[in-house]
């Protein structure tokens, strides 16, 4: 048995150990020195003005729309109005990151007040964040989902009270303009597509290639693959994708099976990256592996700063952009929507490119 | 008469079984590299020998600090957080130089280990709730320090993570010359044996006076630390420290290592040897399987493949 004081004395030893770990967190903040990193990349991240998104789809007419007699909700003024954002992710990479800060920097501009959540990729948490946003009287929400599925009990509460979702980047599958009113986002098949006509013109259609593939079971990874395939097979039959392996959208995997490739398969002459922080990682594994800028031609997609900045170094060929500032958009639909005019129940934005003609003047509009 | 010959087949049982757990992984990791001779091209080069033995490298000397967390009966789940909290502290000090920002780095992984042993040592917390604690608490902290992705631009790094001398990359040196401290640590000393006997039955170290506490508190913070430097190699090799993904399931690999390799759960027992060789072992079926271009599921049931056997042969081994 111990007695009262040994014990008082283990717990004070784990105090000073605890209070130990705390008080690095504290000091690390305090005295830390990082690298300089040239410019002040990490500011006005995602504010709009250039880069913003510009719609492609609805070129009027047949285009299905939504206005708010058919949704079952009143008119209200957006300015006076409470809007709820619900994020998927983290906001640790460079989408996420100029996605919240666009939303944000939006609300601010237009003076409407935001709440806003994230769901750290739970998405048992993102449907209890929705339901916190309603409860905390959100009028509005907009919402980035984690999944496509699963969201039938939060759209009743929602369609209960009538409140307009504006969903981006990813789709909800349900039924538009009644359970939700508006889906903006890219198209990925299209930017599959795209990567698919970069990577055909940097090879000549010929020879063999490889895909980093993003996070198995995700509809992005899905849909890139599926328009990146479909146009080689339809447009350049001689080139043929010999490897297929997940780099799990991260830099380090996308390095370490960027590895394994070049060495058991000497003759890739294209990877195509389905996002930009693999095709970073596929760079690093070939300059290790003592190849030159240009030898194996990388094509990605995402439109972040470091992989613009790859294109004119020389060792990206081209990258697909994926928008990721969704403020203006969403807000312009919602304020359109609340007075009453119809909108568009898909609005698919036109993403840019960059290639080596454009990488070095547009370099600013990379996030 | 039967009933002899009986018992002498279940003694060859336990016997072959003895063997396939203390010698199965080298015979593993020969056939892999067999298979991969035959079958896949450019196999037998310098280059490529060497991308595995870089790429194994991390895996490996967490797998050592796990080695020893498990040899006293407990578990290291902190060690993949301990490495984003490395690559975090890393980025964070750069500018003070890479010595002083590697050794933030390791001072941090020796912290967390610390705040571990304490809890295990004197509060009695168990080791799986212990570490699963800080394995959540330190993630949270490498995102705080550094919320997102930033390159690694010092030369200095950027010579650990791709140079080499006489052709053997800087961090296989490091992998292996920590392999052969802690083998050298677990079968020549003081603390090896006392580490051991811990294992075997805390209790009885206990009564034997040994001291326990210390010993714990010891093996949490050299597995801390060791989780730490393999952060610093990952981040040199990277040339970026990416908090949010780098060690993600790290523990899962290492504990997989160190019982592929032969070290029971239960805890009294450390083979060093068989943990650097479960870990080559991991990483060759996961290159024979990428190299071969096989759909990435595959890796993950080959690898429980191996966990089940390598968990069956210890398993008949201390039944009998």
């Amino acid at each position: 048995m111990k007695s009262t004081a040994q014990l008082g004395r283990t717990a004070v030893r784990t105090l000073v150990a605890t209070g130990l770990s705390l008080s690095l967190a504290l000091t690390a903040g305090a005295c830390a020195k990082s690298e300089d990193d040239g410019g002040s990349k990490d500011k006005d991240k995602g504010a709009s003005g250039d880069g913003g998104q510009v719609v492609s789809s609805p070129s009027a007419g047949n285009a299905k729309t939504c206005t708010i007699d058919q949704f079952g909700a009143e008119k209200l003024d957006l300015k006076n109005a409470t809007v709820g954002f619900s994020q998927s992710e983290k906001e640790a990479n460079p989408f996420r990151i100029a996605e919240t800060a666009s939303i944000k920097a939006e609300a601010k501009k237009r003076g409407v007040k935001l709440l806003t959540a994230n769901a750290q990729s739970q998405f048992s948490k993102q449907i209890s964040d929705v339901q916190d946003l309603i409860a905390k009287g959100a009028d509005l929400l907009v919402i980035a989902p984690l999944n496509s599925d699963g969201w039938g009990p939060v759209l009743r509460a929602a369609s209960a009270k009538k409140i307009p979702i504006v969903t981006i980047d990813r789709k909800i599958n349900s039924k538009a303009c009644k359970d939700y009113v508006s889906f903006i986002g890219s198209d990925f098949v299209e930017q599959g597509k795209r990567a698919a006509d970069q990577m055909i013109e940097a090879t000549g259609g010929k020879g063999e290639v490889a895909i980093l593939l993003g996070a198995p079971g995700n509809n992005v990874t899905t849909e890139r693959t599926k328009g990146f395939k479909d146009r080689i097979k339809a447009k350049a039959p001689d080139l043929k994708v010999v490897f297929e392996q997940t780099g799990e959208f991260s830099r380090e995997k996308g390095q370490s099976v960027t590895e394994q490739l070049i060495q058991s398969n000497s003759k890739i002459s294209g990877i195509y990256a389905e996002n930009d922080e693999m095709g970073l990682g596929a760079v690093t594994a070939l300059k290790s592996a003592g190849k030159k800028a240009g030898d194996v031609k990388i094509v990605t997609v995402d439109g972040t700063r470091n992989a613009v900045q790859g294109i004119v170094d020389g060792w990206i060929h081209g990258v697909v952009e994926s928008n990721p500032r969704f403020g203006p958009l969403a807000f312009q639909t919602l304020d359109t929507f609340t007075k009453g005019e119809k909108v568009a129940q898909d609005i698919v934005i036109q993403d840019s490119a960059y290639t080596e003609k454009n990488a070095e003047s547009d370099l600013s509009k990379a996030y | 008469m039967t009933e002899l010959t009986l018992r002498r087949s279940e003694l060859d049982r336990a016997r072959v079984l003895r063997l396939l757990q203390d010698y199965g992984v080298y015979a593993g990791v020969a056939v892999l590299i067999l298979v991969n001779v035959v079958l896949t091209p450019n196999f037998v080069s310098g280059e490529n020998f060497r991308t595995q033995a870089v790429q194994v490298a991390p895996v490996m000397i967490v797998a050592l600090g796990m080695a020893l967390a498990i040899g006293s009966q407990g578990i290291d789940l902190s060690v993949g957080s301990v490495m984003a909290l490395s690559t975090s502290l890393l980025s964070l000090y750069l500018g003070y130089g890479p010595w002083i920002a590697v050794l933030v780095a390791v001072i941090g992984g020796m912290v967390i280990g610390l705040a571990n042993g304490s809890l295990i040592a004197f509060i009695g917390v168990q080791p799986i709730v212990a570490t699963l604690a800080l394995m959540v608490a330190g993630r949270g902290l490498a995102l705080v320090l550094l919320p997102q992705l930033k390159d690694v631009r010092d030369p200095g790094m950027a010579t650990l993570g791709s140079g080499s001398v006489l052709g053997i990359p800087y961090l296989v040196l490091i992998a292996v010359a920590l392999a052969i401290a802690v083998a050298f640590v677990v079968r020549r000393t003081t603390f090896g044996r006392q580490l051991l006997a811990i294992g075997d039955s805390r209790p009885a170290a206990q009564l034997a006076g040994l001291p326990v506490r210390r010993v714990l508190i010891i093996v949490y913070v050299v597995s801390g630390a060791l989780a730490a430097v393999a952060g610093v190699i990952a981040t040199a090799r990277l040339t970026a420290s990416d908090p949010t993904s780098l060690g993600t399931l790290m523990e899962l690999s290492a504990i997989t290592a160190v019982v592929v390799g032969g070290t029971p759960l239960s805890g009294g027992r450390v083979r060093i040897g068989g943990t650097v060789a479960g870990a080559v072992l991991i990483q060759l079926l996961t290159a024979t399987l990428i190299k071969h271009d096989l759909p990435p599921s595959w890796t993950q049931i080959a690898q429980a493949v191996v966990i089940v056997a390598a968990v069956y042969a210890a398993r008949e081994r201390g039944k009998r």
